[in-house]
């Protein structure tokens, strides 16, 4: 037992192993970008969340997302393992930035894959056509009231900017307001409202899309420590590469 | 302004001839995308043409102050001016888009993130550029310039994929969606993690790690030019 499970560890702390399953993960990708475009089933991937989808979809053409999944979940470990044992073989070292710069940039891509994670379980998209003066009733018990629509219209007739104001009520009470824009969504109570349309003729309409993206944060978060960990890495390591006969 | 861009091609042409040709070539350059991005008031990054003009930019940019430490900077320059022109001759088989972007496309998050990938896709090609010299020259040194050019690359081929997450969160609500262009990048991403990983190791230090080096090239244009053309995404030209 203590063998087997001897050789599993080591199995997981190996550079090798992080190289096959790099390779095996970008094979499963690989096969799944030519599946993707010719099956009509991954039009609704971005309506639901990924595990409800995959769970209803046939295996004849999800089974590379399966394997990604597999394999993505033996690299978490191999990764986590690996910065743990980095860290504690490495610690008396001098270079201490050196060598925590990698493991920062691992620990941002385990958040990355936390994020992932949390959005295939807990996602939530909806849409729905607003005019001014309707309402809608989100998935958290909050109304949307759209109050007015603004737009910045050039001599074509083309939409060069807009805007939106809303309104949000709880139980017939006003709890808050806001603007929606371009990249400028309005984020309440866990959820995102987004508009993705504006059109003005013949009467202002927007079509708006409501979202929850519950890894959201957990990617951010990641996203800062891998650049963090991979700009120290990047000024440590460019300095002592040496090249061989330049100067 | 057409002008422009064949006067650098031919001042790129003579560089083969003298190298001071090469960098006015590059200047006139940097001219035309000033001039493109003055016109259009916006960072002149849509499209074919403005893309694949300031990637061929974009490369000499980062070759010259890796020449400075070079020996064999005249071969390495040679090999850099003949991938330039070959951007520049394919940008020039596109029409420039002159139209005003939707609102969505005019934000800081949607400018850096296209230019930190296309400095990522330039310093990539130089990567593989580098890994053939090594080849030909049979020279260490350039194993070395291309794992720096490929870490540099990597670095901002990173900046590019989580800016370019934060400003598809803003504008569509989520940072991620599943199309092929995303997978691709993903599987680039995941190409140049198995190279910065593979040659940590003595097996593959060496050759294996240069031939990966160019092969990332490969994959680099496949995902640029030939996902956004073959294939329906959020990045379809």
């Amino acid at each position: 037992m203590t063998f087997l499970l001897k050789h599993i560890l080591n199995f997981f702390l190996s550079l090798r192993t992080a190289i096959w399953l790099l390779l095996a993960q970008i094979i499963m990708l690989l096969v799944g970008t030519f599946i993707m475009p010719m099956k009509e089933e991954f039009q609704n991937l971005h309506t639901e969340p990924l595990f409800d989808w995959l769970i209803e979809s046939p295996v004849d053409i999800t089974w590379w997302l399966w394997g990604a999944i597999v394999f993505l979940s033996l690299l978490t470990a191999n990764t986590l393992l690996c910065s743990v044992e980095s860290v504690i073989r490495k610690r008396a070292a001098r270079q201490w930035l050196l060598i925590i710069s990698p493991q920062v940039i691992h620990i941002g891509f385990l958040f990355m894959l936390l994020a992932h994670l949390l959005s295939s379980y807990g996602s939530f998209r909806g849409t729905a056509y607003m005019n001014e003066g309707s309402a809608i009733t989100l998935p958290n018990g909050n109304e949307l009231m759209l109050n007015q629509i603004k737009t910045e219209v050039d001599p074509s007739g083309y939409i060069r900017n807009w805007s939106a104001d809303i309104k949000y009520y709880r139980d017939g009470i006003f709890i808050a307001d806001d603007v929606i824009q371009p990249n400028s969504p309005s984020l309440l109570d866990g959820l995102g409202v987004y508009i993705k349309t504006v059109q003005m003729r013949p009467f202002p309409v927007v079509f708006v899309e409501v979202t929850r993206e519950p890894g959201a944060l957990w990617a951010l978060v990641g996203g800062i420590l891998f650049l963090a960990g991979m700009i120290s890495l990047l000024v440590l390591k460019i300095k002592r590469e040496d090249v061989p006969g330049e100067r | 302004m057409l002008m422009l861009v064949i006067l650098s091609i031919i001042f790129y042409v003579l560089g083969f001839y003298k190298h001071a040709f090469a960098y006015a070539g590059f200047l006139l350059q940097a001219v035309y995308i000033s001039q493109r991005g003055l016109q259009l008031d916006r960072l002149p990054l849509v499209g074919p043409h403005d893309t694949l003009f300031f990637m061929s930019a974009s490369i000499m940019l980062f070759a010259i102050p890796m020449a400075w430490q070079m020996k064999d900077k005249q071969r390495f320059m040679n090999s850099i001016f003949g991938l330039v022109i070959f951007f520049v001759l394919i940008s020039m088989l596109y029409t420039p888009h002159n139209k005003p972007l939707p609102p969505v496309l005019t934000t800081f998050w949607f400018e850096t993130h296209v230019a930190f990938s296309f400095f990522s896709y330039a310093l990539f090609g130089i990567a593989a550029v580098l890994g053939i010299l090594y080849f030909f020259r049979n020279g260490e040194a350039f194993e070395v310039f291309q794992y720096k050019a490929i870490l540099v690359g990597y670095c901002l081929f990173s900046a590019a994929m989580i800016f370019g997450g934060i400003w598809a969160f803003l504008a569509w609500g989520t940072y991620w969606l599943w199309t092929p262009k995303e997978l691709w990048t993903t599987i680039l991403w995941l190409f140049y993690s198995l190279y910065l990983h593979a040659r940590l190791r003595k097996q593959w230090a060496g050759k294996p790690s240069v031939v990966l080096g160019i092969i990332g090239f490969l994959i680099v244009m496949f995902t640029y030019l030939g996902v956004s053309l073959l294939m329906k995404s959020s990045h379809t030209f």
